[in-house]
Parts: structure tokens; sequence; C-alpha cells
């Protein structure tokens, strides 16, 4: 009987595993950078994994080097180039340092972010306060 | 008079100077950790060093098709709206889908591609012919729907999405296909 349980419950497990990952991942979200003064270009798309967790991936993207430079998303319908968003008092969710000023990239999107009012990808500067290029994102 | 001005001006540079020269090592040591403190601060390299990432998609299954262009749907004639999406089957074939599409009503209208710099896209008023890759009749008006794309487009030069109607040579609007 014990032996029995086993072995459904290692079945049940490994035919879950196999659901899960027959799963894919789908964008859910998706924009264009634009950004002239940093000259900053590439896509923004917001992935959903099966297990629901939010992945921001940036595709053919290229912006320009700096220091301390961050992915953030913005309660904002979109950036202008070198927007201040500590002036500007714009809320913000910070998605990490940026990996590399080209080339295609991932960043978690912390759960239990509201993407209704997140909607818009920035490439900031934190050093200078200033953006380097932004992404407003659409249904993909 | 003057002589004792500049004898007063000039003592305590000199003294400073002797004291430096007294002190040498600890100058330089501190000097040193000055510039890296600055540097560490202002990291000036990073201004000109490129740094490339590769990371590779989220996970997608192998017989899931994966988006390759996609743009927005936007107004030229009449309202038009939606999204315009390139996708490569598992297959290898490429497909079009429309989505959350919305456009007005008409007769002989059209799904095809167009280059971004086609005169009659121009056109505020019907009648000028779009010279076009036909991809075929519009299913429906509104809502979900693909199509078979030919082999062999070029998406750099055909990156545009019309909904053009035949009949009148009306562009009732036009996505822009950008790299997914």
């Amino acid at each position: 009987m014990n032996r029995l349980l086993k072995l459904t419950s290692v079945a049940i497990l490994s035919f879950a595993a196999a659901a899960a990952f027959a799963q894919s991942s789908t964008p859910i979200e998706t924009g264009v950078f634009h950004g002239r003064l940093h000259s900053t270009s590439g896509r923004a798309s917001i992935y959903k994994e099966p297990n629901g967790k939010l992945i921001l991936r940036l595709t053919h993207f290229k912006t320009s080097n700096g220091p301390d430079v961050h992915v953030l998303l913005i309660a904002a319908n979109d950036a202008q180039d070198n927007d201040n968003f500590l002036k500007n008092n714009v809320q913000r969710v910070e998605l990490g340092m940026l990996k590399g000023n080209e080339g295609d990239q991932n960043y978690e999107i912390p759960a239990g972010t509201d993407l209704t009012k997140f909607h818009t990808v920035a490439v900031y500067c934190e050093r200078f306060n200033a953006t380097f290029g932004a992404a407003p994102l659409k249904k993909f | 008079m003057a002589g004792a001005t500049f004898e007063a001006v000039q003592k305590p540079e000199n003294s400073m100077i002797s004291f430096i020269r007294k002190h040498k090592i600890i100058f330089a040591v501190a000097s040193l950790i000055v510039a890296g403190a600055l540097w560490y601060l202002f990291r000036p390299e990073e201004l000109f060093i490129n740094k490339r990432v590769n990371e590779p998609a989220p996970f997608a299954a192998n017989d899931a098709a994966q988006p390759i262009y996609t743009g927005t749907l936007s107004e030229k004639l009449h309202e038009t709206s939606g999204r315009a999406t390139v996708y490569r089957q598992p297959d290898g074939t490429l497909t079009l889908r429309l989505t959350d599409f919305h456009t007005s009503n008409g007769s002989d209208v059209h799904v095809v591609l167009t280059t971004a710099n086609d005169p009659a896209l121009q056109s505020k008023v019907p009648g000028k012919a779009l010279s076009s890759i036909d991809i075929g009749e519009l299913k429906g008006n509104e809502g979900d729907q693909e199509y078979k794309l030919p082999p062999n487009i070029d998406f750099a030069r055909y990156s545009t999405v019309a909904i053009y109607c035949e009949r009148f040579k009306a562009v009732f609007g036009t996505a822009t296909l950008q790299p997914f």
C-alpha cells in the first residue's frame, strides 16, 4: 500500500514537472527604446513564466557607456532624454544594475509589481540622475 | 616697505613647501589614497568601456512559435488599431498574426507588406496605388487572425504591414515591424 502511494506520488510529481516544462514563457508586453543623447536602442519585453514570475528581457539592446547605470520600471507613460526622476518625483521599481550596455539580457521583476502602473522601462544613470533611454510598453 | 610685504606673503608658502618636503612619503601615500578614492567614486573608465552580454531568452518550448518581428497598428485613412507580429513556426515557415485588431469595414480589403517609404503611405486621400506583397484578403475587420507568409521576404525592406483596400486604393492603417 505504502509503495503504491509512493509510486503514484512520484508519477504525479513527474507529470506535474513535465507539464510545467511543456509550458513556455510568453511575452505579455513589449516596446522599443528611444534615447538620442545617449543613443539607446533595442526592445524591452516582459515575459510571464509558467510559474507566474515576471522577467524583463532586453533584446537588440544598445546604450552608451556610463557609471552606475540601472534598469528601472517607472510609473509614467514615457521618459525623455536626461529626465531626472529624483527631481520629477517619478515612482520607480529598481530591477538592478545594467548588466551590459550591449546585448540580450534578463532582469527579474519583483513579485507584486503592478504592471498597469509601471509600464515604461528606463535605463537610468544613478550617478548623474539622468535617463539614457526609455521604452514605453504595450500589450503584446 | 615693499620688501617687508614680500617677506610676509612668501614666508608661509615657503614653510608649507618645506613641510611637504619633510614629509614626502606621507604626502605621496595620501595623494595615492585620494586618487584611488576619486577613481572608485567616479569610475571614469566606465565611460569608455563597452560591456557586451548575451543571456538566453526565458524558457520557450520547442514546439512553440517564436515572435521575430512586431509592431503596433495605427490609423492612416481609417481608424485601425492592434498589433501585427511575425512568428517563426517550429517547421520554419513564417506567419503574420494580428491581435487586439480593429479596422473599419470595407470591401476587398487586404493585408499587405510594403516598404516604409512607399509614396502611397503619405497620401491623405485614396486613389494612390501601393506597391506591395499581398498576404491575403483580410479575414475579419475585428479580432485575432493569422496569415501564412510567403518564404524569403526581406523584412529589412518590407518592414511595413498595411491594411489596404484594393478597390479604392486606400491604406486603412499600418504597422512598422521591428525585431522582437
